[in-house]
């Protein structure tokens, strides 16, 4: 029996073909019982390759190894045998990764000899260093090299590996080898150095050395295979291949048998939170939990406080003290930096997370379900989600997590980034040596719309990109794109997961540098690092909290007021009365199209409404149907049916609809039985990873449940269904709860701070569903003036400036980030400056901020920032075009002033003077810009305007043609014919509307919405696509104030040649 | 002094319609591009109209049903310019060669001969109709004034002088071809046409936007006093010959050939240049087939068309026309023309002489004339492809070398040369221990090119018997198979295993002479199977 050790797999980024799931796919067709990844410089495919090896059938043992890269080039094939070997190789790549600069790095003999324990030695392939040495040196020096290798590892460890690939030098060095072997008494080893599961991935291999390279297919030559024999192969073949030497067959299995370790003996331990006087974890934990339980429900709640005596029992029982008093740590943090943060996720569920201060959500009050979060018997880490504010502030909290728990005790988790459409587009063609041109016009070409019909496939792409699929050429490209489709290209950096160990991390996983400075990353993804059971903790930006924070500051700072978002006033009737109109762009999680068309309907009045709208509009409660029932039964037009009696508790608050994954999980304890962790599995089994068998078990035991509870079997069925159809997206509780608190901040922020909280979201953009043209405009339809950008007085960011009248209250001031083309310390240098004195002329600007460059200042005139720079004397964009070709000209070199005397004419105030008050031919010939002319050059200058909306111009020609506004179509009747005009603000295709495309069009009187069928879409694709502006015609559909049109006819609308910008496809 | 602008809009379309006059009237896109990429380069109004897009995909634009698309053509184009400067030329020999799309013509001393300056001007549109071209004509007294208006008026515009900046101020400034910063920054002042142009402050314009900026200035005024810049013929230097009698010989065909390169020689030398290229046509006599000096049936077939035409292209400008004459006959030698030749047709591609300094003490290298000769009688032997200096291919593929130009090198620096002296002996020093470490005997292994077919039988997938060549012999030890592939992406994809076959012959047969040396007993050779071909082959003999 063979059995392959020496293999690779994509995760060695470029020298592998084949991700691990399709070697053990291939290992368990040939039966082979065992096999050995040894991926270059790492362990990044470990956990799936043993994950796959665990989930195959035909059990397959998944040995671990790596190929290490030694100083002069050549690598060890070290295979792990215990689990002090593994340890001892994650150590030694740690070590060689953290002091080297990004896939770079080797080590030398010592540190190999250092690290040898538990590690078995090949001699490996062609670049293993017994090739290296017969190369160099003939047969001596070979069997010197491999005496080295037993020194360094122990004559035991070491095996003198062959493979044939039928090539002549191949065997040239077999030969050697097998002299050497019997000379030094060691034993041989067969391997095929597999690069990839079946022959024909050969060309992605090549294709992939080209990309290492750098070079073209046309222009590697030898660089590339020399044939596609590096493949998987089975026992047959292998024993027919090394026909002559029966040991070396042999031995794979002896070795095989030596290698006694597995993944899931990782020896992962969670970190011990450093308690201050010395007490158990656990007792430090109940104190600090009984603290915040007093102080979040008072001493007399006894049902928060039994649940929380139960949730600490459990905790102590798991031995999870560490954990909860880690992330408690980080909340503290945050808290003393003033950075807000707010825990979501399952950890809502939990009453020890509330008291701990980590969770904002009552979990008592609302009666989650703390299964869901932790249970017994489900053996996993709980996990925490932390939200922060993006940017800064949450960097400042991950540097604190790494100071605390040192370099080796923390780490952020990796992003396997993989091939995707456009990728592999781009880096296959430039390997086939496509234009670069063509290259640019297929990346652009691939979709990004979230629904794929029939017709959205790479063919199609092709085929619009101008490309002939007859052409052989044309048509290999389109089979390598669909070959290496999901194949790893490198790693990257998750955005926010950490994880934490006892101080030993390096010794359960390698350690990398990232390539953000003072970050590491582990060689394993989140879903790695969850699958192999590490601990993490989610650290994620969230733009509203930054938007949040940025908000109160604001207030504070120009309101003269202090908001407390914990103490926000709980049934505020002024947000009530703008969700129940739906009047939502720009708040969190509701200003969606979709949540739009649904606010009306469900008209919300408490808290508890924004968590269902929160959660309705997901593609759980879509898919599953439950929307329209929920909805029915909310506005009285049908009953609420909560299956059976038993029920109701669960389901009578979402009025017998499931709607939450922690309601799936009581249906199954309240009707079937299970335990809070047998709900939970079911919930696992019907997940999104579902797997037909485990869904058929969970089912089974569903029904055994319900018998044995006398549940009929019409209502079985009923319950089974409504479980299966809902659980596959389904949106916890507890989550649904953190995002409706944001949600209801957002909202009542915007209700009552409008100007703080426009500015703050003009200052966090990209962030939300609406281009900042929109917020803006919807702003200003709310009363909040908003001031254009003006060098005199904008600063970088958006600001706040007090009316003259008090009664008019703020008026937002554009900053100086929605300059295209301004760069960001060009526009701070301008502010500095500013405060000095103000500038007396554009040509003053330019001598006191001298890297302003030609296109800058341009930019700013373009859209008016530099009319008021001389106080207010009518100055148009037109006169400040006109200056700043003069101003921004060189002088040359005769008359420019040399740096010395540039100095000392700055510092001398009335030669400065004199030159301030020089008259400057500003008065251009030129006429100033018309309306339209403005109009563009704010689009382009700055992607919005402050002025009326392109429609507002056009409104009276509109109404000859019929055309309504979008608030007027509030007030006509359901089924009217209707025609409607406007900008596009979002073109959608989502995947559960079954290619339906919605459009959300923006006048100035509000938002539009068009629905188009996917016939009229295929008809009018390029109109849809690529005008900004629109005249739709259809009937009008009203329904429960939800209003949109059904879209009859679609044409392109001539009013403006201003480049609008939309939102599309999410 | 007047003088008439005539220009071609459109002017890639009009090119390919002159060709294809069946288009006119009709929406025309034309592509350009790398196939199988092709873009929208040019599109005439009506294909406008249509939604026709520069930069469009092919595809995209044959979605619309009402467009013709063709392939751009830089031969019409080619063709379309000379034609126009012919235009110019067939009424005045002072002729302005201003663009591609337009040339300008100096009217002074017409009248006489083609009436007023009306008159002239429409007879310059019907023309080029003739021509297949529907040109603007402008007349003014300003040249520049009259290619603006030529460029921005749609058929004939007479300007009077006095007259131009009024009448020039409408059209759109970038007629005056100004450069795309400019022409951005004039369109962010929202000066879009000349009158809006000639209306800015001079002085203030050139503070900003510099002489360019004074001289469109001034061109939008009408203004401008640019002398022409006269075209003159173009440098073509061809020749050609009737013949009364067909000729049927190389000889008397040579001694015509001579004749021709003599009268082109000492055109160019008048002219101080030599010859880069030479093209000859001859028209053959389809009446007559007839072989001159028939080599191949190959030649035969490709010779079927009623001319006959060949390219002589030379490593270095020459002059000498006993030298290229020798270098054409062996040409034709080598290709001859299948039937007897009633005309001669001879351009020359004219270049500027070659200048050389040799070095005083450098040694003498062949001369590059001679040596052409030499390879051209070398190729006359062997072929085109069979004679120049071998290359190895960084590839797998086996046997695969490519012929390079053979060309002397030129002496190489004293230094570098000893380094690379030094480098090679150290190169084969090292590459000789190595092999002697590793006990390789040295061995030698000549390749037969094409490859012999062979029949090969196995057993048990091993090579038992071969026979090749009429030999037949038993293989006595067998290494392989040795695995190459490659090059999947291309159509010629190779995939080969090659065994290293030590044979015994049996007795040779009396087909293969009598001397013992050319019937071997037993060798050593290198058979390869061609999995692509399906046959097996002999690649060469170890030595």
């Amino acid at each position: 029996m063979y059995i392959e050790l020496h293999a690779r797999s994509a995760f060695s980024f470029l020298e592998g073909a084949s991700v691990p799931e399709d070697l053990i796919h291939m290992c368990a067709e040939y039966g082979m019982p065992a096999m050995a990844l040894l991926d270059r410089d790492g362990f990044y495919g470990s956990p799936r390759f043993y994950l796959a090896a665990e989930k195959s059938p035909s059990s397959v043992r998944a040995h671990i190894g790596a190929e290490v890269t030694s100083e002069t080039g050549w690598r060890y094939p070290l295979l792990v045998a215990s689990r002090a070997g593994y340890q001892n190789l994650c150590r030694l790549i740690t070590r060689m990764k953290l002091r080297a600069r990004k896939d770079e790095g080797s080590i030398s003999a010592e540190e190999a000899a250092e690290h040898a324990d538990g590690l078995i030695c090949l001699t490996g392939g062609k670049e293993g260093p017994l090739a290296h040495a017969l190369a160099r040196g003939g047969i001596e020096s070979g069997a010197e090299c491999v005496r080295k290798l037993c020194e360094l590892f122990g004559r035991e460890n070491v095996y003198v590996e062959l493979q044939r690939h039928f090539c002549r030098e191949e065997e040239v060095r077999n030969q050697a080898a097998v002299a050497i072997a019997h000379e030094l008494g060691l034993p041989l080893l067969a391997t095929n150095g597999v690069c990839h599961a079946q022959p024909q991935q050969r060309e992605v291999l090549d294709v992939f050395t080209c990309i290492r390279h750098h070079r073209v297919l046309a222009a590697a030559g030898c660089l590339l295979a020399r044939n596609s024999e590096r493949h998987l192969k089975s026992s047959a073949e292998m024993t027919r291949l090394f026909y002559d030497l029966p040991e070396a067959i042999a031995n794979t299995e002896i070795l095989s048998s030596r290698l006694k370790f597995d993944l899931k003996d990782l020896g992962y331990e969670f970190p011990k939170y450093p308690v201050p006087d010395g007490k158990p974890q656990m007792h430090f934990l109940r104190e600090r939990a009984r603290e915040g339980m007093i102080s979040r429900y008072g001493t007399d709640n006894e049902k928060a406080c039994k649940q929380v005596e139960r949730e600490l029992a459990l905790i102590e029982k798991l031995d999870l003290p560490g954990y909860f008093l880690i992330v408690w740590d980080i909340i503290r943090f945050c808290r003393e930096q003033n950075i807000l943060v707010q825990g979501r996720g399952s950890a809502a569920n939990s009453a020890v997370c509330y008291a701990l201060g980590i969770t904002a959500v009552d979990p008592v009050g609302m009666d989650l379900l703390f299964e869901r979060f932790l249970s017994e018997e489900r053996g996993e880490w709980p996990d925490i989600d932390l939200d922060l504010p993006s940017g800064d502030q949450r960097e400042r909290a991950i540097q604190y997590v790494y100071e605390r728990y040192g370099k080796l005790g923390a780490a952020m988790t990796a992003n396997v980034i993989t091939y995707r459409g456009r990728s592999a587009a781009r880096e296959i063609g430039k390997a086939l040596s496509f234009e670069p041109e063509m290259l640019d016009r297929l990346s652009s070409l691939v979709g990004a719309w979230e629904y794929k019909d029939e017709n959205d496939t790479l063919d199609r792409h092709f085929r619009d990109a101008g490309l002939d699929l007859d052409y052989p050429l044309i048509r290999k490209f389109l089979d390598l794109c669909l070959m290496v489709q999901d194949l790893p290209r490198h790693l990257g950096q998750h955005s926010g997961g950490m994880v934490v160990c006892q101080g030993q991390l390096d010794s359960v996983v390698p350690l990398e540098p990232a390539t953000m400075p003072g970050r590491v990353v582990v060689q394993w993804d989140k879903e790695d690092c969850a699958d192999m059971g590490i601990v993490k903790v989610d650290l994620l930006g969230l733009g509203m909290m930054a938007v949040l924070e940025d908000s109160i500051r604001i207030i504070r700072d120009d309101y003269a007021e202090e908001v407390d978002l914990a103490h926000l006033p709980a049934n505020d009737s002024a947000v009530y009365a703008t969700l129940q109109k739906a009047d939502t762009v720009g708040m969190f999680q509701i200003e969606s199209r979709a949540q739009m068309a649904c606010l009306p309907r469900l008209r919300p009045t408490c808290f508890y409404d924004i968590v269902v709208q929160v959660a309705i509009i997901r593609p759980g409660p879509i898919v599953g149907e439950m929307v329209n029932p929920y909805l029915k039964r909310r506005q009285g037009r049908e009953p609420a049916d909560c299956l059976c009696p038993a029920l109701e508790p669960v389901l009578a608050r979402t009025l017998g609809v499931p709607l939450f994954q922690e309601q799936l999980l009581r249906m199954a304890m309240t009707v079937a039985g299970f335990t809070g962790g047998q709900a939970e599995e079911l919930r696992r089994a019907l997940g999104f990873k579902r797997s037909e068998r485990r869904m058929k078990d969970v089912e089974k035991k569903l029904r055994v449940g319900m018998e044995k509870n006398g549940i009929a079997p019409e209502i079985q069925e009923k319950i089974v269904h409504s479980i299966t159809a809902f659980a596959l997206y389904g949106f916890p509780e507890s989550h649904a709860a953190s995002f409706a608190l944001l949600a209801y901040a957002s909202a009542y922020l915007k209700c009552h701070y409008l100007a703080a909280f426009t500015a703050a979201m003009l200052n966090n953009q990209p962030m939300g569903f609406y281009q900042p043209a929109t917020l803006v405009k919807d702003a200003q339809r709310h009363g909040l003036r908003v001031k254009p950008i003006d060098i005199t007085c904008s600063n970088w960011l958006c600001t706040l400036e007090k009316s003259v009248k008090e009664e008019e209250g703020f008026a937002l001031r554009l900053g100086m980030r929605y300059v295209k083309g301004l760069r960001e310390e060009i526009g701070a240098e301008i502010v500095r400056e500013r405060a000095v004195r103000p500038f007396a002329s554009i040509e003053n600007l330019k001598l006191r901020v001298p890297p302003l460059q030609k296109s800058e200042l341009g930019a700013l005139a373009a859209i008016g920032a530099l009319n008021f720079i001389a106080g207010k004397r009518g100055t148009h964009r037109r006169d400040a075009l006109w200056q700043i070709e003069r101003a921004a000209r060189r002088a040359g070199p005769l008359f420019e002033m040399p740096e010395v005397f540039s100095e000392q004419f700055e510092n001398s105030a009335s030669i400065t003077q004199e030159v301030e008050n020089e008259p400057s031919d500003s008065a251009s010939p030129l006429l100033p810009m018309t309306v339209e002319e403005r109009l563009i050059a704010d689009f382009h200058g700055t992607g919005m305007t402050v002025g009326p909306h392109p429609m507002a111009y056009h409104r009276a020609q509109m109404r000859k043609q019929g055309i309504r506004s979008a608030v007027e179509l509030q007030h006509l009747p359901n089924g009217m014919p209707v025609r409607v005009a406007g900008s596009v603000i979002a073109r959608q295709r989502p995947g559960t509307a079954k290619g339906f495309v919605f459009l959300s069009m923006e006048d100035e009187t509000g938002i539009a919405n068009a629905i188009i069928t996917p016939q009229l879409f295929q008809q009018n694709r390029t109109v849809v696509v690529h005008h900004q502006f629109l005249l739709i015609e259809g009937i009008l559909q009203n329904q429960d104030n939800v209003i949109s049109v059904k879209t009859q006819s679609i044409r392109p609308l001539f009013i403006t040649r201003a480049e609008t910008t939309s939102h599309d496809f999410h | 002094m007047a003088r008439a602008a005539i220009h071609i809009p459109d002017f890639l379309v009009q090119a390919v319609v002159r060709a294809e006059p069946t288009l006119r009237g009709a929406a025309i896109v034309l592509v350009d591009g790398t196939p199988p990429l092709w873009n929208v380069v040019a599109a005439n109004e009506a294909a406008a109209l249509a939604g026709i897009e520069l930069g469009m995909a092919r595809a995209l634009a044959e979605q619309f049903e009402t467009v013709q698309i063709r392939p751009r053509s830089r031969t019409q184009e080619k063709a379309a310019h000379a034609a126009l400067l012919d235009l110019g030329w067939s009424v005045s020999p002072r002729v302005e060669d201003t663009a591609p799309d337009t040339i300008v013509i100096d009217l002074a001393g017409l009248s006489s001969l083609f009436g007023s300056e009306e008159t002239i001007a429409h007879q310059l549109a019907q023309r080029a109709s003739e021509l297949g071209l529907i040109a603007q004509v402008a007349v003014a007294s300003n040249l520049e004034a009259a290619i603006h208006a030529a460029r921005g008026f749609p058929g004939i515009t007479l300007i009077s002088q006095g007259e131009e900046a009024q009448r020039l101020g409408c059209l759109p400034v970038d007629v005056l071809g100004a450069s795309d910063e400019v022409l951005e920054t004039l369109e962010r002042w929202g000066v879009r046409t000349c009158e809006a142009l000639a209306a800015l402050p001079v002085l203030q314009l050139s503070e900003r936007l510099g002489q360019e900026g004074v001289r469109l200035h001034e061109w939008a005024c009408g203004a401008g006093a640019r002398s022409m810049v006269l075209a003159e013929p173009g440098l073509c230097f061809e020749e050609e010959m009737e013949l009364d009698d067909s000729v049927e010989e190389l000889e008397p065909l040579a001694f015509l050939l001579g004749r021709l390169l003599d009268q082109l020689c000492a055109r160019l030398q008048a002219r101080s240049l030599a010859i880069c290229a030479i093209h000859l046509r001859l028209d053959l006599d389809p009446s007559g087939k007839k072989d001159l000096q028939v080599r191949n049936d190959s030649s035969r077939r490709k010779n079927q068309s009623n001319t006959h035409e060949k390219t002589l292209t030379l490593p270095v400008p020459m002059r000498d026309s006993k030298m290229l004459l020798n270098l054409l006959r062996l040409q034709l030698q080598g290709d001859p023309p299948s039937a007897p030749i009633l005309k001669l047709f001879m351009a020359a591609e004219p270049a500027r002489p070659r200048a050389v300094q040799t070095g005083l003490f450098l040694p003498a290298s062949p001369d590059v004339e001679k040596l052409e000769l030499t390879i051209a009688r070398l190729v006359n032997l062997v072929g085109d492809s069979n004679i120049g200096s071998p290359q190895l291919v960084d590839t797998h593929r086996p046997g695969e070398f490519r012929m390079d130009r053979f060309a002397p090198s030129r002496e190489e620096p004293r230094l570098s040369r000893r380094k690379n002296a030094a480098r090679s002996v150290e190169t084969e020093r090292s590459d000789f221990i190595a092999n002697s470490k590793a006990g390789k005997p040295a061995i030698g292994f000549r390749m037969f090119r094409p490859p012999l077919p062979a029949n090969v039988q196995l057993q048990e997938g091993r090579p038992q018997r071969v026979s090749f060549r009429g030999t037949r012999g038993e293989i006595v030890a067998a290494s392989g198979p040795w695995r190459t592939s490659g090059d999947w992406w291309r159509e010629d994809a190779w995939h080969q295993d090659e065994w290293d076959l030590e044979i015994h012959f049996q007795v040779p047969s009396s087909r293969l002479g009598r001397n013992p040396a050319s019937c071997p007993q037993q060798g050593l050779y290198r058979f390869y199977y061609d999995s692509i071909s399906e046959g097996w082959f002999v690649r060469g003999i170890y030595d």
